[in-house]
């Protein structure tokens, strides 16, 4: 039987909702502030070794021997795993596309710099350091492949010999009459970009406790696992154990953004605990591990793009030219983030044609994974610039052009040519008030004065489209399987009325568990106090994927709202009975089970559920004395990609607008964020607050990447940011406090009209920085097209300028 | 990132710490002293630092003063930043010293590190060394022999390093009082609040019958230790306040400095142009002090 999802808070069944859409207490809070909230590296289990990992110190060799004898003789170590075991009991990463994962530790070679060569576990992280120094490792080093650039020489060394060249994918998509629409162009912008690598770092870097039962040979592992269902899977395929054998306990972890990773440190770790007998081993990834070879790598991209812009400032065409470095293979689904600005590939405008050419390369750098937002902020930096040099040549309010370009509020659902199909909006109402809150025209005329005093001041006008909910098909183009994330969730009340959620996701900060409890609370009229999460591990959990690719808020609500629905249907037989009327003629309503139109004929839900409990006898007949229901949600009308990679994939489109001032000084290149303004609109907002620090959140994270964040390699792929000093974070002091402003046009496809908003601003605020600084430097004749723009580079075209 | 094994010993007075350093030289066995260990313990967790022993000086509480002894300010090594930064004495009577103690990491490294540390570190980018160099700031050593008296110049020797010998140690910093009538400056570029600079200026100068006099430029964060600018010093010295003389003293300071540190975040060339710049803004700013 279809559930029918209610599709904006009115329809809940209360008379007015209490909770949901409120900005709430997160109920996570207190056990983060007071340190009881148990994070991976305050686990432990009796008999625990500690695990760690000699990691190569050479970006490509060949590994000649490996000679632990003497770390294995050293008192307190247990265990020491080399390419050997490895070989014996592994299988290499499963990655899309096929064949371009390695094991888990190097077996023959090396392909980057903290690749694992071995690992010990020893009766403290002290004893495993020291192990590490005991063992000696022959190495024979090979030509390295510095760059994606490199990677592509046809002299150039192979780093998967099996397949003859480094590149891992090489495709072009054509949507839409493209040639004919630049042929017809009056102007054509086009420009080179460079976004230099960057990537998550949460605060907790990845850490897990592994157990292998080598009587039962069930492996167990937990840890600060973002995606536990997913990572049993991995851990299946890599370690040959049958995927039910498998439990992964995710724990509350700080932060992901998707560069948790933790397959490498998971299969490490368990095949050490199998080898020192089944003893629990912990492994916590430390920084400069997570930095030379953890999951926090991603978008390292090389651009050529260009946009058909006709007379009056239409933009009719956008043609992306995009070289990838995915680093040393695709372990890590750093494929994904090329095939996501599918899902919004012309952002917020009404181009009608695009091109997408593609490769992506293997090279010696630290293989990439997914980042907040995945592929669209670089994505958007290059299609924001370009807008941007359209609207200087054809001297075009940057404001205006973006609103000329806009897809307008009656034209959707709107299909893009890249296939998705965006819900709902209204990009020229996010755009007035944000130009509002700031006094644009006001905001220009100080510009003008100050640059008639000779300073650098500039003004970036960013508009952009955040798809949300991801779905597989979005990746389907660089071999991804399936179609729907299904996320589920048991909603159990008990005899008492008091009510339990399930879930297969555990804490990382977004504030879930409390969007859970609020519409619980809602739904069934009780205090939220009265509703509890609980988290299930993945033998127990109902099929799940957690947070990702801006899904959760809407998928979690959409299976409580399901399992709720469930209940209620399930109390209306019960109640009906206990209340000698039709089923048809009940209702709930405010907590109570109540006989349509008459008044003072209703009972709580608490009654129901202690009837079904305990009052078998008054139950109808073959009624299951069950107050519960398991509910796993899907995004509806999702669908298979043509042979371009058309398909509808994310449900829903979230947009925002920002507006930034900022003053580069010209004599040091430093940039200063003057003021920063943020519209935005993702439908219904389920807890203002949360919405709130999701965008705060981005907006520090697209700081990071317009001014700060940058792997940077030598020349011969040596990682030269490998601590804190080196890889810059902003910090309070770097990210502006933003002005914030809303516009809400619900999702007509989602439960309660809500869209994913929980990548947030990142998606805009690297592009809408690099804006405000080339507006800054355009009387110089000068424009930053490389990212981060650091005070240095951002100098050196200073120089350029002045030459 | 843990250490490597080491023998630990904390000693309670600076006589203990010196006869135990003595001893362990005697033996042969490679001792390091760990004051707040805000630079110390991450090369020990890194590995990068293995003494074969460490002797801890939390413990020398008789190192731990800031007081006036004449025209001089005396820090005890174990006095920590944050004392130095919320000393009223140095903010009134050396605000040089003072403003550049802000500019050292964050709150909670200052709570922890000592003044002594900064010093005895001599990290290229610590403010401390051009501060030194600046107003002549005087190291007290002691050791086996006793106690001796070090001038800033002779103090800095390389990266990382200082005169003072493995069986000595810092036990105080003798800053002169800022004299009346004098201006000073200080100034730093690092990419984010609290970051090592890239580079940094201290300058003090005076003013006399309207020209400037008495001028000392020190830079830090672009040599291995602080560079005094004797050349710009001689620019203004003799000449009225003023943009042109000042930025002509930036562009002799850049070119007196001998091939620059380059990193990640800048350049040799970034470098100079950084201490060109910040040369310039503090003379000016100087000025505006006397
Ligand atoms: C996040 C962060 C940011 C920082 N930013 C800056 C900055 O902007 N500027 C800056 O200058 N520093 C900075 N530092 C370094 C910090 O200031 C250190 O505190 C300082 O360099 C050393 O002082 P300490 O007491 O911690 O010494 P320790 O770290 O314990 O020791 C440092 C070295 O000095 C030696 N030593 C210490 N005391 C004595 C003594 N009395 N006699 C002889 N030798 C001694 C030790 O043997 C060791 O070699 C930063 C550190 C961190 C963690």
């Amino acid at each position: 039987m279809a559930i029918e999802i209610p599709k904006s808070p009115e329809e809940l069944p209360t008379t007015s909702p209490r909770f949901v859409g409120k900005n709430v207490n997160r109920i996570e809070d207190p056990g983060l502030v007071a340190g009881t909230t148990e994070f991976i590296d305050n686990f432990s289990l009796p008999g625990m070794l500690h695990c760690a990992i000699l990691r190569s110190p050479h970006a490509h060799a060949r590994v000649v021997k490996v000679n632990a004898d003497a770390a294995a003789q050293l008192p307190g170590v247990e265990a020491v795993l080399t390419g050997e075991d490895i070989k014996r009991w592994c299988n290499p990463a499963t990655t899309s596309p096929e064949g371009w994962g390695t094991y888990p530790m190097a077996v023959d070679k090396v392909l980057f710099v903290g690749e694992p060569v071995a690992a010990v576990a020893a009766s403290s992280r002290y004893v495993a350091e020291d192990a590490l120094e005991l063992i000696e490792v022959e190495y024979e080093t090979l030509p390295v492949v510095k760059d994606a650039r490199e990677g592509l020489k046809p002299d150039s060394p192979v780093l998967f010999e099996q397949h003859e060249s480094n590149v891992i994918h090489d495709r072009t998509h054509i949507w839409g009459d493209v040639d004919k629409v630049f042929a017809e162009a009056d102007h054509v912008i086009q420009e080179k970009f460079r976004w230099n690598r960057c990537g998550a770092n949460p605060m907790e870097t990845f850490g897990c406790v592994c157990q292998w039962d080598v009587i039962q040979d069930n492996l167990t592992c937990h840890g600060s696992y973002q995606t536990p269902g997913f990572i049993g899977l991995g851990r299946s395929a890599s370690l040959n154990l049958p995927s039910n054998k498998i439990k992964v306990v995710s724990h509350p972890h700080g932060g992901s953004f998707g560069g948790k990773g933790g397959p490498r440190g998971t299969d490490i770790a368990s095949l050490l605990s199998r080898k020192a007998n089944g003893k629990p081993v912990k492994y916590i990834e430390d920084r400069m591990e997570y930095l030379t070879a953890g999951g926090g790598q991603s978008w390292d991209r090389y651009y050529d793009a260009s946009i058909a812009v006709k007379a009056d400032g239409t933009v009719t065409g956008f043609k992306v030219d995009l070289l990838d470095d995915q680093g040393a293979g695709a372990e890590g689904y750093g494929t994904i983030s090329v095939a996501k600005p599918l899902a919004a590939f012309t952002g917020c405008y009404r181009i009608e044609a695009a091109k997408y050419s593609l490769k992506l390369v293997a090279t010696n750098r630290a293989p990439t994974y997914p980042y907040r937002g995945y592929g669209p902020p670089p994505h958007n930096f290059v299609l924001e610039s370009l807008m941007d040099k359209a609207a200087r040549s054809l001297q075009i309010d940057v404001a205006e052009i973006r609103r000329l370009n806009y897809i307008r509020p009656d034209q959707f659902p709107y299909t893009i040519p890249s296939g998705n199909e965006y819900d709902s909006g209204n990009y020229e109402a996010v755009l007035d008030k944000v130009l509002d809150m700031a006094d644009y025209k006001k905001m220009r005329e100080e510009q003008a004065k100050a640059q008639a005093e000779g300073r650098l001041v500039g003004i970036g006008v960013a508009s952009t489209v955040e798809p949300g909910v991801f779905d597989w098909n979005a990746y389907a183009t660089v071999g991804v399987p399936g179609v729907g994330v299904p996320e589920g969730v048991k909603v159990s009340i008990d005899i008492l009325g008091n009510i339990t959620v399930t879930v297969g996701f555990s804490l990382e900060g977004q504030g879930q568990y409390t969007l859970a409890v609020q519409i619980v609370a809602d739904y069934f009229g009780v205090e939220m106090d009265a509703v509890r999460v609980a988290y299930a591990a993945t033998d127990v959990a109902p099929p799940h994927f957690g947070p990702g690719g801006s899904r959760l808020g809407v998928a979690l609500s959409g299976a409580i709202l399901g399992a709720c629905k469930k209940i209620e249907e399930k109390f209306r037989i019960v109640a009906a009975g206990l209340m000698q009327c039709e089923p048809e003629h009940m209702e709930l309503m405010d907590g109570l089970m109540r006989i349509k139109g008459v008044p003072g004929a209703e009972m709580p839900i608490a009654a129901v559920a202690g009837a079904m409990l305990a009052r078998s006898d008054l139950l109808p007949p073959g009624m299951e004395p069950c107050p519960e229901a398991t509910y796993v949600w899907t995004a509806p009308g999702r669908n298979e990609p043509d042979d371009q990679g058309r398909c509808k994939s994310y449900l829903t489109a979230a947009n925002a607008t920002h507006v930034v001032l900022v003053e580069v000084d010209r004599d040091t290149g430093f940039t200063d964020i003057l003021q920063y303004f943020i519209v935005d609109d993702c439908g219904t907002r389920l807890n203002p607050s949360t919405v709130e620090g999701q965008l705060q959140g981005g907006v520090a994270q697209g700081v990071g990447a317009a001014l700060y964040e940058e792997y940077v390699y030598s020349d011969d792929a040596q990682p030269l940011a490998s601590t804190f000093m080196d890889y810059l974070l902003p910090t309070v002091s770097e990210v502006p406090i933003t002005e914030k402003g809303e516009v809400v046009t619900p999702s007509p496809f989602t439960p309660l009209g809500a869209k994913g908003c929980g990548e947030g601003a990142i998606h805009t605020t690297p592009a809408v920085i690099v804006c405000a600084i080339n507006d800054a430097l355009s009387p110089l004749g000068v424009q930053v097209r490389e990212t981060p723009a650091s005070p240095n580079r951002v100098w050196n075209l200073i120089q350029q300028a002045q030459q | 990132m843990k250490p490597a094994p080491f023998e630990y010993y904390a000693p309670e007075s600076v006589e203990e710490v010196v006869s135990l350093l003595e001893k362990l030289e005697d033996d042969d066995v490679e001792a390091k002293v760990l004051a707040g260990g805000q630079s110390f313990m991450p090369m020990l967790s890194m590995r990068v630092a293995r003494p074969e022993a460490l002797v801890d000086l939390s413990k020398l509480s008789e190192l731990d003063y800031i007081r006036e002894e004449g025209d001089v300010i005396a820090i005890g090594a174990m006095a920590s930043k944050s004392d130095a930064e919320d000393s009223a004495l140095i903010q009134a009577k050396q605000p040089l010293l003072h403003a550049a103690t802000k500019y050292i990491g964050h709150r909670q490294v200052r709570n922890r590190g000592t003044v002594g540390g900064s010093f005895a570190h001599a990290d290229p980018a610590a403010e401390y060394g051009a501060v030194a160099t600046t107003l002549d700031i005087q190291m007290k050593i002691v050791g086996p022999d006793g106690e001796r008296v070090v001038s800033a110049d002779d103090f800095y020797v390389t990266f990382l390093t200082t005169d003072i010998d493995s069986t000595e140690i810092l036990t105080e910093v003798r800053v002169p009082v800022l004299p009346a009538g004098t201006g000073w400056a200080f100034q730093e570029m690092s990419r984010r609040n609290g970051d090592l600079a890239m580079a940094g200026v201290a300058v003090t100068l005076r003013l006399d019958a309207g020209k400037c006099s008495d001028v000392r430029i020190s830079v830090f964060g672009v040599n291995a230790t602080p560079v005094r600018c004797t050349d710009a010093e001689q620019l203004v010295n003799g000449q009225a306040p003023g943009d042109d003389v000042f930025s002509k003293a930036g562009e002799s300071a850049a070119q007196f400095i001998d091939e620059p540190i380059a990193d990640v975040h800048g350049s040799a060339d970034y470098r100079r142009q950084l201490v060109n710049v910040l040369v310039a803004r503090c003379l000016a700013e100087a000025v505006t002090r006397v």
